[in-house]
């Protein structure tokens, strides 16, 4: 199907879990023939909705990877990016908002605003995503969804509008009013699919012919046309419809919709509303960084949303599916289609466009090209998520996704080594997928070490591996990364003499060892006179770098260390290379508790959001855990909370967080320093450290 | 690690002197002046002395960002460090930092009790034991004087001493009513143990006591706001 751009909406629906998204998207998908059956989500026949496709998301009844689907909606293709609504992912959320255009907010008519809901629309306002809101659940008791309109506004500061009222609700819940049309619109037959429309009740007469002329005031704000209109009393559908449009892509009008996806109420309508109200891809502005451009000049690029310019084009999602590597793409500029060359600027790769094909949940359709604005996904190419590809002629950067540093550590060994194979093929998939998630074999332990942004990102993929892998792991404890200091400055004398039959050793170094602010590790070469010989230095300093890898303390590596040489002594035949790396082990050895060294460890930057109501159980929890809360900032209802946290501290924050808090806060941390450890704590872990190395002498 | 002669030699013990020992527990002190006087200078400098004899201080601010106030702190311990030639200055940062934290509130639609309850969390909950509060940007143009008298009762209830900016409009009489007290701070007097005006002169910004307590007040301090560094000095 090829579509103009006009025609085009790519949107995400986002909510606080369980607001009925997933029964709201499989209704969208079933009304635009996308499919032919309803499922509910952890549905009665064992087949879950159709865009959670994965397993374990299926048991736990949340989404947590993004699909994207393409629909059709009277005359329009409209793009749907599931976007996943739990908190401990938030990589994958912010990665489908960058594609979106525009985003549906859906609501619970009883728990309105809700914590997550106030976290998806910050982040949709980050990423500047208009939105429109859809109150659903209209059908459940104690329903109420012009208090959801009131918290709207309260709460997220929205200018929301009721384009509709409710004709009953609860179980008496049967369709709703039009304040645009002014007719009542009812969803009848089986499955709702037949839509009639009507007068409007008389009961509800009065009520909506009010909340009309609220429309008309909100909507006259953005179009002087239809405020002659009115004023003239010839407003038509079509002012409005153009008025609420120019306020919604503006962002300052958020066109409120309602109704009961489970139900088959008001979903038809609200997609009509997306196709009225939402951006079409030429209406949003999308910049490039230009590598190519020389340093000093303006690099961003704006991207044409034009067929006819060079593509550039976005991998934001990486999926494994039964045919190989799937990867969605967004179009920016240009199209491409079956064997259009395209570049990787990240790794210089050309790849050549094979299969191009439009994703719904479960099933696929091959189209011959894709064009500006269009996502689609690419068959067989090999790439990371959130790489560009552009045209060989371009050295364009779509601006890179934040990626955070992983924080935490655990060691995992596969039960069986048979599995070995699979868990490689497993860890390799998962680091291509997600940008936080790394992994390595520490060259000590031999031990195969996965890092991560948190104890609940690493198990997630602990248990994919065991479900979609069938390799099941055993792991160890999650492992932080500490480091040595020294405090002061001393100085060093040290020989190095061996005779035991055969050539001897002999090596004298002299010279200090200092704290330095900035850097890890330095060397001086102070020597005159040639004390000790050129072609030894370099092997002192050797020397001296492998000693500082292994601190003295709890045998991490030594940071901010200076080591000057200003003296030595060496011997005719017995120095050598090996001799000068051996007298500087040696010094460093020496000297390395005069120069009082401390335990540093790794100071996270922690912020924890949520409402206010929580803030005294915040503060307890953080300095709880060694923290120092830098500030808070408190916005109405809503607070967040800055503090400097050690990262030791940190495990089990995000289940005592939830705890404390029902699960209405959540936090983000960040690496921000490394901090003397309290005393305490220095000798628990020196003690530690004495008896593991005295468990491994036996 | 308290740096005491910090302490002794503060031009800050000439003020408490001057005013029967400063506010103290349990009672609200206000710094009024015109804006750009050096009233946030002023409270940070307090704040600061407070924290170099290790009591924990709030700070909470109605309007500047935080950044901005971490910056006023970073600014004025330099330039103590500096003028007192204090050795091991990182170390005595980092030890006092600790005992402070910036709470940032919006004041339109942010009622007394709610601040006051968060204050509290972070007392109690937080086990953060403030000796003083700083409130900086309170617009009292806004408040009513029930508003202050909840902050009075939680002084005395808490146990702590708090310290308010006031901002006076240079125009319409604000600056000083008969007795000095500045026309805006006038509906709150009641509430207000020690009252603290600067005002701008050519040379220095002279720091006058208008209220002190039940006392006669001292006038004005052989003390003075440096123009250059904000700090105050005698």
């Amino acid at each position: 199907m090829a579509t103009t751009i006009e025609k085009m909406r790519n949107i995400g629906i986002s909510a606080h879990i369980d607001s009925g998204k997933t029964t709201l998207t499989e209704r969208v998908l079933y009304f635009s023939g996308k499919i032919h059956r309803i499922h509910e989500v952890k549905g009665k026949d064992g087949i879950g909705a159709t865009m959670d496709h994965m397993e374990l998301e299926r048991e736990r009844g949340i989404t947590i990877t993004s699909a994207a689907t393409n629909v059709e909606w009277a005359g329009h293709a409209i793009n749907i990016i599931d976007t996943p609504g739990h908190v401990d992912f938030t990589i994958e959320v912010e990665r489908s908002l960058r594609v979106l255009d525009g985003a549906v907010l859906v609501l619970c008519s009883v728990g309105g605003v809700q914590s997550q809901t106030i976290t998806v629309d910050r982040q949709l306002r980050r990423y500047n995503v208009p939105r429109l809101a859809f109150v659903n659940k209209c059908d459940r008791i104690g329903a109420n969804p012009l208090k959801v309109r009131d918290q709207l506004e309260e709460k997220l500061k929205h200018n929301a509008v009721l384009m509709q009222i409710p004709i009953g609700l609860e179980d008496r819940h049967k369709g709703v009013v039009d304040l645009v049309a002014m007719k009542a619109v009812y969803f009848e037959g089986e499955d709702g699919a037949d839509i009639r429309l009507d007068e409007i009740p008389d009961d509800l007469r009065e009520e909506a012919a009010r909340r009309r002329i609220d429309l008309l005031d909100a909507a006259s704000m953005f179009s002087d046309e239809l405020t002659e209109a009115i004023l003239e009393d010839r407003v038509t559908e079509e002012l409005i419809h153009a008025a609420v449009r120019r306020g919604t892509i503006a962002r300052k009008l958020t066109p409120v919709f309602m109704g009961s996806a489970y139900k088959n109420k008001g979903v038809q309508s609200m997609l009509d509303g997306v196709v009225r109200y939402l951006p079409d891809p030429s209406e949003v502005e999308n910049v490039a960084l230009d590598r190519a451009a020389e340093s000093g000049t303006s690099a961003e690029i704006v991207l044409a949303t034009d067929p006819a310019a060079p593509p550039v084009l976005l991998a934001f999602k990486l999926e494994d599916g039964p045919y190989g590597q799937l990867t969605y793409i967004r179009v920016y500029q240009g199209r491409i289609e079956k064997g259009s060359e395209l570049l990787n600027p990240r790794s210089g790769q050309k790849i050549k466009v094979g299969r191009l094909i439009r994703m719904h949940a479960d099933h696929m359709e091959d189209i011959p090209e894709a064009a500006a604005g269009d996502i689609a996904a690419l068959f067989g190419i090999d790439c990371a998520s959130g790489d560009t590809f552009c045209d060989p002629s371009l050295d364009y950067s779509m601006t890179s996704i934040f990626v955070p540093e992983p924080v935490i550590s655990l060691a995992i060994k596969p039960k069986d080594k048979k599995i070995l194979d699979r868990m490689a093929k497993a860890l390799n998939r998962f680091t291509k997928e997600d940008p936080t998630f790394r992994t390595f074999v520490d060259p000590e332990s031999h031990e195969t070490i996965i890092q991560g942004m948190g104890e609940l990102h690493l198990d997630v993929y602990v248990e994919r591996m065991k479900r979609e892998y069938n390799a099941e792991v055993e792991t160890g404890m999650p492992q932080v990364a500490y480091r040595e200091a020294i405090t002061r400055k001393v100085e060093f004398d040290y020989t190095h003499k061996k005779q035991t039959g055969g050539a001897g050793q002999y090596g004298r170094v002299i010279g200090y060892v200092e704290p330095m602010a900035e850097g890890a590790y330095e060397f001086v070469n102070d020597i005159t006179g040639g004390r000790i010989p050129r072609e030894f230095i370099p092997s002192c300093n050797k020397g001296f770098k492998a000693a500082v890898k292994k601190g003295g303390l709890i045998g991490f590596p030594v940071t901010g260390v200076r080591v000057v040489l200003n003296d030595g002594q060496y011997h005719e035949v017995d120095s050598s290379d090996n001799a000068f790396q051996a007298a500087a082990i040696g010094a460093f050895r020496q000297v390395y508790a005069k120069a009082k060294p401390q335990i540093l460890e790794p100071v996270m930057k922690v912020s924890v959001e949520g409402p206010t109501e929580f803030a005294g159980a915040v503060f307890g929890s953080i300095n709880q855990r060694r923290g120092i809360i830098v500030s808070s900032i408190e916005d109405g209802s809503f607070s967040r909370v800055d503090a400097e946290v050690p990262l030791s501290e940190m495990f089990g924050y995000s289940m005592q967080l939830r705890s404390l808090t029902q699960g209405k806060a959540e936090f983000t941390m960040e690496f921000l320093k490394y901090g003397r450890v309290p005393a305490a704590v220095s000798e628990e872990l020196q003690k530690q450290h004495a008896e593991k190395k005295a468990r491994e002498a036996k | 690690m308290i740096k005491k002669h910090l302490i002794t030699r503060s031009p800050l013990r000439v003020f408490e002197d001057a005013t029967h020992g400063g506010p103290g527990r349990g009672a609200l002190a206000v710094l009024a002046s015109p804006k750009g006087v050096g009233k946030t200078a002023c409270l940070v400098h307090i704040a600061t002395d407070k924290l170099f004899q290790g009591k924990p201080v709030i700070h909470v601010s109605y309007a500047s960002r935080v950044d901005y106030i971490i910056t006023w702190y970073e600014d004025i311990f330099k330039e103590i460090a500096k003028t007192r030639r204090l050795r091991d200055a990182v170390a005595v940062h980092d030890e006092i930092i600790k005992n402070r934290v910036i709470m940032n509130f919006k004041q339109d639609g942010m009622k007394t009790e709610q601040v006051l309850r968060s204050l509290e969390a972070m007392i109690t909950g937080g086990h953060f034991n403030a000796e003083t509060i700083i409130v900086d940007g309170y617009d009292f143009a806004l408040a009513e004087p029930a508003d202050l008298a909840k902050f009075k009762d939680f002084a005395g209830r808490m146990k702590l001493e708090i310290w308010f900016s006031a901002s006076l409009k240079e125009t319409g009489g604000d600056l000083a009513g008969p007795d000095g007290t500045p026309t805006i701070l006038a509906p709150h007097v009641a509430q207000i143990d020690v009252l603290v005006a600067l005002r701008a002169k050519s040379d220095a910004v002279e720091i006058q006591v208008v209220k002190d307590h039940d006392y006669p007040p001292a006038g004005v301090l052989p003390l003075k706001l440096d123009p250059r560094t904000l700090l105050i000095a005698q």
